[in-house]
């Protein structure tokens, strides 16, 4: 057990935090040229470039935003659907989520070249709320999938339970069901902001070039800005997921029954 | 003078073609404690889920205190449900999940779900998770959580079945003892015999989705309706669609005091001993029955035996008595 | 009354459900045109530079899915007791912080032939010049696509394959140990029962989506071969018009190869005697 713990902490440092302590060390200097003996120097002026960039600003806000949207879509359609799918004692269950999972298999990029014309049929391309439409289909089929699984292992009788104490439809959902789903909710924030951030295709297709998020400022970025600062970037699209992250987890603390975290058993 | 508390009229339930409930009817009184025993399957949960609002019957009406209540929701109802396991919401503690369902009902009062902490004996963990406490306790204070919500009515759904057997035998006449003293109706459903008859004023014996019986204990070991009541309840040998007899009175030799009008032949299949007498198990050919009956004699074992049935101790069943 | 509701929370989701279906829908009806049905299919067939590209594509979306399932398993059997902790998961997950094409760019800075570890190389003396060094990055292999498709994915498989290791009971392992059974029947007989309607929907998952997705070989692809997505993507806004049909015709192709695919899985995973294995459900 020890040496498996030690050959897992090699393999977790070697492939997983090295990169991004990597990442974090060349953001903060001059690039390396090992070879003509620029090691690391120390810097700062590549955060100081890129957080200058009104571009970046106005990127980086489009982004929240529509990684919010994202999320309260999803966060809405997957708590009811899974809600519906646990409780619900009819056939064909197997069949319903086979249909709202399978745009996961679907590609993202044919659905929104085919979704193209018909946005820009009813106004909606080259706006934000097309964008964000775009974004719910590689993120809602994860939804459903993680609140279904969520539910189950609450169980619909933990929910019997609570309608049977007098609970009604939204008294059950924030006494009980939220509650317990909180690893759920957590796993869908992560992913759903995460996917949404890494989509430069479909905006850009839907977008037009005028909705501007963040993959947008990246992609040519690439062309003519030195290492450090697309590290510094880089780290940039890890700071806005974890930062919009831990905006929600606050939330999660204002649901009722929540302990704070000194006081917590489990 | 008693109040009838919940009325039941010609409730029927089906799933599909699959008639689980037929036409059920009975009343219940004021504080009174109805045990309902059957086999496993025989549509028992089905009932306490009709009852609740869980499930909506497919005909009839539920009556509380003469007012209809068969279209209102299980949250809004005056009907608790202890389930089998005790559900309790992990992430509360003890006391807020007594204090849950009566906050909910707006029926809170401090000094009440004080009382009931205490009556259970779980104050001292108060604030304890339920993962933190034991299978009996976790039953402990799902009970104290349903009665907070000061339901007319409390449905058991064989509360003590996930409970190891020396628990349950404490906790069987706590809870009873507990119903007594609030003066709470209540209905009990169990698959055990001895259960119901600790449990319940009165015993409903339930098959094929109807009460075949509802009686005291001693009424139906007595005078069973039917053969279904009297086989559940042990104790008898069926003789025919319409008759039985106690067992007490069968006997292995000629009666001397008496006449035995009948006589089966049986085999003897195997011989125990129970608080320190010897009982036979046999297999009686023409009923194709097993019976077990107490020797009177060693002399008695052999392997064929001949068993003697006086008619004047054979009786009919009552049907009337449903 | 209760179904009603449910049908209800049901709705969300159907409505949702409209935009892939009528995004597919007029892909396809896109990709047929006005012409001779099936035209732009007949011209897909005839393009090289369109077999070509699917033929790299599928090989390397496979090469990567495999890979990213193989190790991904390999590294949840031996870490399965250290990987139920929180803090040894977080530092696995690290990759899935990040989208894809950052994960594309920290491969760049790592193994591109000025990368990080090619003035290592150079450094330490063990390559002469860094033009010694291999090419991983915008290569004709897609090995940097490969990479960086492992790297990301490996994290999902270990998320997708944890609630399965935690919910196999310990005692069947000691029941295959009584019985004789060593190490390759407990993985057969305990765990792949478990195991496989799970790697089926993860190899499905992930290929499908390296074989689609754009903007990983867009950053460290090359232009040929090239992957259909890229391909796609150029046809849909190339210079000539013409091409549009193309672009349609090629997502509709090879989401058909996919829809296949899965419905190959699913009868593989529906045969009765794996049914049986599962306990008949």
């Amino acid at each position: 057990m020890r040496s498996r713990k030690i050959s897992f902490s090699i393999i977790a440092c070697v492939f997983f935090v090295f990169p991004m302590i990597l990442l974090l060390l060349q953001s903060v200097s001059s690039p390396w040229r090992f070879q003509s003996e620029d090691g690391f120097t120390w810097q700062w002026t590549s955060y100081q470039k890129l957080l200058q960039d009104p571009m970046l600003w106005e990127a980086t806000l489009t982004s929240i935003v529509i990684g919010y949207a994202v999320l309260v879509i999803n966060f809405i359609i997957g708590l009811f659907t899974g809600k519906a799918l646990v409780s619900s004692p009819y056939k064909g269950k197997a069949w319903v989520e086979a249909i709202l999972l399978s745009p996961i298999l679907l590609p993202v990029l044919a659905i929104a070249m085919g979704l193209h014309l018909l946005m820009i049929r009813i106004g909606l391309a080259d706006t934000l709320i097309g964008v964000i439409l775009l974004h719910l289909v590689p993120t809602v089929p994860y939804s459903i999938k993680i609140f279904y699984n969520g539910y189950n292992q609450t169980g619909p009788a933990m929910m019997e339970q609570s309608n049977i104490l007098g609970a009604g439809f939204w008294t059950q959902i924030f006494t009980v069901e939220l509650p317990l789903l909180r690893p759920a909710i957590r796993s869908l924030t992560f992913l759903t902001i995460v996917i949404s951030l890494s989509q430069y295709a479909i905006t850009a297709i839907i977008g037009g070039g005028r909705i501007l998020t963040l993959p947008l400022v990246f992609f040519p970025y690439m062309e003519n800005a030195n290492t450090s600062l697309m590290a510094a970037f880089s780290i940039w699209f890890a700071v806005i997921p974890v930062t919009m992250y831990i905006v929600i987890e606050l939330l999660i603390l204002l649901l009722p029954y929540s302990r704070l975290p000194w006081r917590n058993h489990r | 003078m008693n109040q009838t508390t919940l009325e039941i009229k010609n409730m029927t339930k089906n799933y599909k073609s699959e008639t689980v409930l037929n036409e059920l009817s009975f009343q219940l009184q004021q504080g009174e404690i109805l045990s309902i025993v059957g086999p496993s399957g025989s549509g028992k949960t089905t009932l306490l889920r009709v009852l609740a609002g869980l499930e909506e019957p497919t005909n009839g009406s539920i009556f509380m205190y003469g007012e209809e209540i068969t279209k209102q929701k299980a949250n809004k109802r005056d009907i608790s449900l202890v389930f089998q396991q005790p559900l309790l919401f992990p992430h509360m503690t003890v006391m807020e999940n007594i204090v849950y369902g009566a906050k909910i009902s707006k029926k809170y009062k401090k000094e009440k779900t004080d009382a009931l902490l205490t009556a259970i004996g779980m104050g001292k963990y108060q604030d304890h998770f339920p993962s933190e406490i034991s299978g009996g306790q976790q039953q402990r204070t799902a009970l104290a959580r349903a009665m907070a919500t000061e339901p007319e009515v409390i449905l058991f759904d064989e509360p003590f079945s996930s409970l190891d057997p020396s628990l349950r035998q404490d906790l069987r006449y706590w809870v009873r003892n507990f119903l007594v003293k609030q003066k709470t109706t209540a209905i009990f459903v169990t698959h055990d015999m001895e259960e119901a008859m600790i449990m319940g004023d009165k015993i409903a014996v339930f098959t094929e989705g109807q009460f075949q019986q509802i009686g005291k204990a001693k009424t139906l070991q007595e005078s069973p309706a039917n053969l279904l009541v009297a086989s559940f309840m042990g104790g008898n040998l069926i003789l025919s669609e319409e008759e039985y007899i106690s067992l007490q009175e069968i006997t292995l030799s000629p009666p001397t005091d008496r006449k035995a009008d009948r006589i089966y032949e049986a085999t003897l299949l195997h011989v125990t001993y129970q608080h320190a007498r010897p009982i036979a198990h046999l297999h009686i050919h023409s009923l194709d029955e097993k019976v077990s009956l107490p020797l009177q004699h060693e002399d008695e074992l052999q392997e064929n035996v001949t068993i003697y049935i006086p008619d004047s101790e054979v009786r009919r069943f009552h049907e009337e008595g449903r | 009354m209760k179904l009603f509701r449910n049908k209800i929370l049901l709705l969300p989701a159907f409505v949702f459900l409209a935009l892939p279906f009528y995004g597919f829908m007029t892909a396809i009806v896109q990709s047929l045109g006005n012409e001779e049905p099936l035209s732009h299919y007949w011209d897909l067939l005839d393009s090289d530079r369109f077999l070509a590209s699917i033929a790299f594509s599928i090989r390397t979306a496979g090469i990567a899915t495999i890979l990213s399932i193989a190790i991904g398993l390999l590294l949840i059997r031996s870490f399965y007791k250290i990987l139920v902790q929180l803090s040894p998961r977080l530092r696995v997950w690290i990759p899935m912080l990040f989208p894809h094409f950052v994960w594309g760019y920290m491969v760049i800075l790592l193994l591109g032939e000025s990368g990080i570890f090619s003035q290592i190389a150079v450094v330490s003396g063990w390559m002469e010049s860094q033009a010694d060094f291999p090419i991983w990055t915008r290569d004709r292999y897609g090995i940097g696509i490969i990479i960086t498709y492992v790297w990301k994915e490996v994290p999902l498989v270990i998320l997708l394959l944890l609630p399965v290791y935690s919910s196999i009971r310990p005692e069947y392992y000691a029941l295959v140990d009584t019985l004789g059974g060593n190490g390759w029947n407990r993985f057969t007989t305990v765990e792949l029962p478990h195991l496989l309607p799970v790697l089926v929907e993860s190899f499905l998952i992930i290929f499908s989506f390296s074989l689609t997705a754009y903007e990983v070989p867009a950053l460290i692809g090359t232009t040929f071969p090239e992957m259909i997505s890229v391909l796609g993507y150029e046809w849909f806004y190339g210079s000539s018009w013409d091409d549009r049909p193309l672009a349609f015709a090629s997502m509709v192709s090879i989401s058909i190869f996919l829809l296949i695919l899965t419905i190959i899985g699913y009868t593989f995973l529906n045969r009765t005697r794996l049914k049986a294995m599962r306990g008949g459900k």
